[in-house]
């Protein structure tokens, strides 16, 4: 048992909609499978339309009258029985785009009748479902598209450049490029896919010294292999600088209030060997402007197609040591509750990698930085962040300048913030957001207590 | 229907044979000096229910075709005994070619109705084994699969399969056309190949009176069975709605076709009662009036008369076709309701009989296609 | 190995082809008692009779329409289409039907059928006898087409085109019927030993070169390998692809010629809008893109009807046109 819709078929001449002309049935009338039910006006003629199911007639769904889109339900009929063949199927093809009213042929796969889009009209009306109306929407795809078209099999020459080949690969643009700067294909490496020359490749070739010639050591030069921690650091540059958009922001704070802390902090014996900076501070204002802003404390997942916001801070810092730049990273940092613990992380992570001691857990797996450019005496910068980092805070060096303290200006200790962030995991606001907390902690760390 | 003067009759037309008849439209038989009917009271019965499971059949695919099942749908209405008839009177090793609109003849070759469906549901392109079925598949294209018939003559010529006086061995053709396809220049150029190398093919022409909106007028100055004498071979007319002549003129074209004696034609001289097809109003070319003046002449109604006058048939057994009938109309309804769509790979079976690289290739295209985009969201 | 004409080899192909399967049946207009306008099915009515050699009424498309029919039966009709011009009566049953019936029948009806069509011109003919039609049924899924420039192609091709179990278009380049080559005709399809023929939808490369490929196919190998002749002369090196089958295209061979030259020019008598050269240039490009250092060029006959004779020589591209297209191809820089 069950109400069945009769939606308006297209009857096959094309017809996109179709005056109800008048009822033969009324609810209640006992209906038999090819009952006449309806009188239909379509733009060629009136046609009845006979009923697919048995049953009793439950409802009359379109006035007559009234002009309806091919599709539309006309009609429910209580089915009298439930041998009734293939109940799901007994719709007309009309109801498969209900979206777009209209009407899919069969002879489709069940995965094409539910995609939009549809190719332009077919046949002449009179021999067959008719043409299709309206475009609907392109289909979404989910996977690199195929290759446009398969490769034919070309015995013996391969795509790529058989060696000792004499034949360059390149595109008529970039043979012509060749061509004007008097550049002989043949001999600029390629680094397209399948060895094809690119126009960086010729491009490089006009631009780079003489490639052959072993360099040139002019008096006074000293080369310097890049190996080591240096190398690292370099390969890890590149491959943050070139994968993350960094954006970066500044903020600017009046910071006395730190720096009066910072004195009395420094007389207190429960910090005695261990390094009270304004390094200490900003790393408490960031692990805690982290719980504030945990979009901060992130990761990008490009192959899961998802941001990951991560459960602990740990927080990275940056060493210069004789080696080079380290950036260890306390671990849990959010959960050093006490000013000296987080104190006595800080000191021992910065003197394990200066001693050389770091172990590479130490060096991995940090999630957020802060880089303290100000010893170095310099306000801030635009920092890289580590490679799988959302952000990096630098702090600037922190000394007296003149600024506009209760409306007089007075020499107040200051220092800038600059906040480099990860565009794609974090927004200019968020960002925004973030280094004002942490700049208004540092301005007034009593925030440390009410923010805690 | 009347015609010009001819140019060999000086002020009115040849004197124009009356068409064989064997019933009467009200149901009395009539004898004929050159045909007998078939008085078997079995086969008699077994004609009629096979008028009226096709009649049913017909009315059937129409309504699934107004209910949005099928595509298209040509009604044979008020054809069946020009179909039924000459149907039956093939052997079982003939081979017929239709139109489109064969849907007895269909029947008689032992066709599923489902089967028949499929094209008008757009699944396939053919639906049967012709070669199992003794059947040609349905061609669109009007009048090409005369042509056809004339040529697979000339093949069981070639085979010896005529005229050996075996009656299971000796093999006749027959072509399917309408009037209108008569005007196409492949069916003459059918008949001048059937002609010239005497080849074993009736041409069965079902002169419905109509091709889509063209009357006979519109195809033909003389009646269309002349035809054949220009070609040399004969030719007659038959009522094409009494099925007792239908089957006696069509047995004895296609023994004669058997024996070698060469092609005939018969013209079925019958009305089309439905539209050409589902999407077709033929208000807009034909008066009311010229329909009503059909039914009087209904096939199956004047056989049924027929039936119960000689005995061969009581209400009972008419009760019982008319209940087989309703159970024929709901499988071959189930059996188009399921009929499953076939997969998007299937366009490219089948194109050449031997593997083809361009072919193969855009199907593995088509494939990768296919798995690369996202469904558009919903199921079926 | 004795030298015979193309007309020759090809009516011993037909004649090998006959002895191998009695379904085997040739038919057309005269090919019976004359021998066919051409010559090319002489002789054969006399060694195989008037029931497998059939001489048709004047009807093309009876033609088709009964060579269809008579596959339906399960014969193997091997039809003569006159000339080129007068296929076009036979085009419905050919694209409506003989393309189509293993199709629509899903594979059950086979349609073993050949059209031997002679076509192209050179021949100083009235109207209707140069056509170039072979586009139209290389643009028709379902048909196979494929034409030999040569006897030894003639021969082998024609036998394989009967053997095939798809409808196939065979088209002779009339003006090459006289032309002369050695051909083992003594040997059957089937005797040959495996591998000794080539592929009926493989083509070749009959002159190898290094500086542009140069793809031709049907009378215009013969005008290709003559400007490469001249070239050579003046010291350009051509590779002249023979084409041979043009459904489908043998893309892998013209794929490896134009990687090793970088050059590509099409020939065919046709006229060039919308002639095979067009296929052969998008796919071309696309698959040898940065191996090109011109575009692929076409050299056609001119988009006219098929002039009267005494025009034909200035219509036809011959090897003059062709190797202006090669020059051209060296005016759009490259590499070098």
């Amino acid at each position: 048992m069950g109400v069945q819709e009769f939606r308006l078929p297209d009857v096959g001449e094309g017809l996109t909609e179709a005056e109800i002309v008048a009822w033969h049935v009324a609810p209640g009338d006992t209906v038999k499978v090819n009952d006449p039910i309806v009188d239909i006006e379509t733009a060629k003629s009136v046609v009845e339309l006979p009923c697919p199911f048995a049953g009793v007639v439950e409802r009359l769904l379109v006035d007559a009258g009234a002009t309806v889109p091919v599709g539309t339900p006309i009609i429910t009929v209580t089915v009298a029985t439930d041998d009734e063949p293939d109940r799901d199927h007994a719709r007309p093809g009309g109801a498969d785009q209900e979206e777009r009213g209209d009407h899919a042929p069969p002879g489709r796969a069940d995965q094409d009748v539910a995609r939009d889009h549809a190719p332009p009209a077919r046949q002449e009306v009179l021999v067959g479902y008719g043409p299709r109306s309206g475009v609907g929407l392109r289909s979404r795809r989910r996977a690199p598209a195929p290759a446009p078209r398969p490769e034919p099999a070309a015995p013996p020459a391969r795509r790529s450049e058989q060696p000792g080949s004499s034949r360059p690969l390149a595109t008529p643009p970039v043979r012509k490029l060749a061509k004007d700067r008097g550049i002989d294909l043949r001999e600029v490496t390629p680094t397209g896919a399948g060895g094809v020359v690119t126009r960086a490749d010729v491009e490089a070739f006009t631009a780079a010294p003489e490639p052959q010639a072993p360099a040139a050591r002019e008096a006074g030069d000293t080369r310097i292999p890049v190996k080591g921690v240096r190398k690292a650091t370099a390969e890890a540059m590149v491959a943050s600088a070139f994968t993350a958009p960094h954006v970066t922001l500044w903020l600017t704070v009046d910071v006395t209030r730190s720096v009066k802390l910072l004195r009395r902090l420094k007389a207190d014996p429960e910090l005695t060997g261990l390094s009270v900076s304004p390094l200490l501070l900003a790393s408490r204002a960031v692990v805690l402007a982290l719980r504030r802003h945990p979009y901060l404390n992130a990761r990008w997942d490009g192959d899961a197609g998802e941001i990951v916001q991560l459960g602990a801070v740990h927080l990275g810092i940056a060493v210069a040591t004789s080696r080079g730049l380290l950036v260890p990273s306390l671990k849990d940092a959010d959960r050093l509750t006490s000013l000296v613990d987080l104190a006595r992380g800080l000191t021992g992570l910065a003197a394990t990698a200066r001693e050389g001691r770091a172990t590479p857990r130490d060096l991995s797996g940090g999630t957020f930085t802060i880089t303290n450019v100000g010893v170095f005496g310099v306000d801030g910068g635009t920092p890289i962040l580590n490679p799988g980092e959302a952000g990096i805070l630098g702090l600037g060096q922190v000394r007296q300048r003149p600024w506009v303290h209760r409306g007089e200006v007075r020499p107040r200790w200051v220092t800038e913030l600059t906040l480099s962030i990860d565009h794609r995991v974090v927004d200019g606001e968020q960002g925004g957001r973030f280094l004002a907390d942490v700049g208004a902690v540092l301005e007034r760390p009593e925030r440390l207590l009410t923010w805690g | 229907m009347s015609y010009p003067p001819h140019p060999e009759v000086p002020g009115g037309s040849p004197p124009e044979p009356e068409p064989v008849q064997l019933l009467r439209p009200d149901g009395t038989t009539v004898e004929h000096p050159q045909y007998a009917p078939e008085t078997d009271p079995a086969v008699l019965r077994s004609w009629y229910r096979d008028l009226v499971l096709v009649r049913r059949i017909d009315t059937e695919a129409t309504a699934l075709q107004r209910q949005g099942q099928l595509g298209l749908w040509a009604p044979c209405l008020g054809q069946e005994a020009a179909q039924v008839g000459s149907g039956r009177a093939l052997a079982p090793q003939d081979h017929a070619f239709p139109t489109y609109r064969e849907h007895g003849v269909a029947w008689c070759r032992g066709v599923d109705p489902v089967d028949l469906l499929r094209i008008w549901r757009g699944t396939t392109l053919g639906g049967w084994d012709p070669a199992r079925r003794g059947l040609h598949l349905y061609t669109i294209v009007i009048g090409t699969q005369v042509l056809h018939a004339a040529g697979y003559a000339m093949g069981v010529q070639r085979d010896g399969a005529v005229g050996t006086g075996d009656p299971g061995r000796d093999t006749a053709v027959i072509a399917y056309f309408g009037d209108g396809a008569s005007s196409q220049g492949d069916v003459s150029e059918a008949f001048t190949y059937a002609s010239v190398f005497n080849a074993p093919v009736v041409f069965f022409c079902q002169n419905n009176q109509l091709a889509i909106s063209e009357p006979n007028e519109r195809q033909t100055r003389v009646p269309l069975y002349q035809r054949a004498r220009g070609f040399g071979f004969p030719g007659l007319r038959v009522d094409g709605n009494d099925i007792l002549a239908v089957h006696a003129v069509t047995r004895a074209a296609l023994d004669r076709a058997r024996a070698g004696e060469g092609p005939m034609m018969i013209e079925a001289f019958t009305y089309r009662m439905g539209a050409h097809t589902t999407s077709d109003d033929p208000t807009r070319y034909r008066q009311a009036a010229e329909v009503d003046a059909w039914r009087p002449r209904d096939p199956i109604t004047r056989f049924a008369t027929h039936l119960r006058s000689t005995g061969a048939a009581d209400d009972a057994f008419l009760a019982e076709v008319d209940a087989a009938a309703d159970e024929l109309a709901a499988r071959v309804r189930a059996g188009c309701l399921a009929m499953p769509d076939p997969a998007g790979t299937a366009m490219f079976d089948h194109v050449y009989a031997e593997p083809h690289p361009m072919v193969a290739a855009e199907r593995a295209w088509h494939e990768d296609w296919e798995r690369s985009l996202e469904p558009a969201g919903g199921e079926r | 190995m004795a030298k015979v004409t193309l007309a020759a080899a090809v009516n011993a192909g037909l004649r090998r082809a006959m002895d191998a399967d009695p379904k085997v049946l040739v038919m057309g207009e005269d090919v019976g008692q004359l021998g066919g306008v051409f010559r090319v099915t002489d002789g054969l009515r006399k060694d195989f009779g008037d029931d497998r050699v059939i001489d048709t009424p004047l009807a093309e498309s009876g033609i088709v329409g009964s060579a269809i029919g008579l596959a339906l039966r399960g014969y193997r009709p091997v039809c003569e289409i006159q000339f080129d011009g007068f296929v076009f009566p036979a085009f419905n049953q050919i694209v409506s039907q003989l393309s189509r019936l293993a199709y629509r029948s899903e594979g059950r009806l086979r349609m073993p059928v050949v059209l031997r069509i002679p076509y192209g011109g050179g021949i100083g003919a009235v109207e209707h006898h140069s056509e170039s039609p072979e586009a139209y049924f290389a643009h028709t899924p379902g048909l196979r087409v494929v034409t030999c420039a040569g006897p030894a192609d003639g021969y082998w091709m024609i036998q394989q085109a009967i053997a095939s179990d798809d409808p196939v278009l065979f088209f002779e380049p009339k003006r090459r019927y006289w032309d002369k080559a050695e051909v083992d005709t003594a040997t059957s399809l089937a005797d040959a030993p495996a591998g000794s023929v080539e592929p009926l939808h493989a083509a070749r490369v009959v002159r190898p070169g290094t500086d542009v490929t140069v793809v031709a196919y049907g009378p215009t190998v013969r005008v290709a390998l003559d400007a490469a002749e001249l070239a050579a002369q003046e010291g350009r090196s051509l590779e002249v692809v023979d084409l041979r089958s043009l459904a489908p295209l043998d893309e892998g061979t013209v794929t490896a010629s134009v990687r090793r030259t970088g050059r590509c020019v099409v020939v065919h008598e046709a006229p060039t809008f919308l002639g095979l050269g067009a296929e052969i240039a998008a796919r071309v490009t696309e698959s040898c893109f940065h191996h090109l250092e011109a575009p692929v060029l076409r050299v056609g006959g001119y988009d006219v009807p098929y002039p009267a004779s005494r025009l034909e020589e200035a219509y036809l591209p011959d090897h003059d046109r062709v190797l202006e297209a090669v020059d051209r191809a060296f005016t759009f820089g490259g590499a070098y």
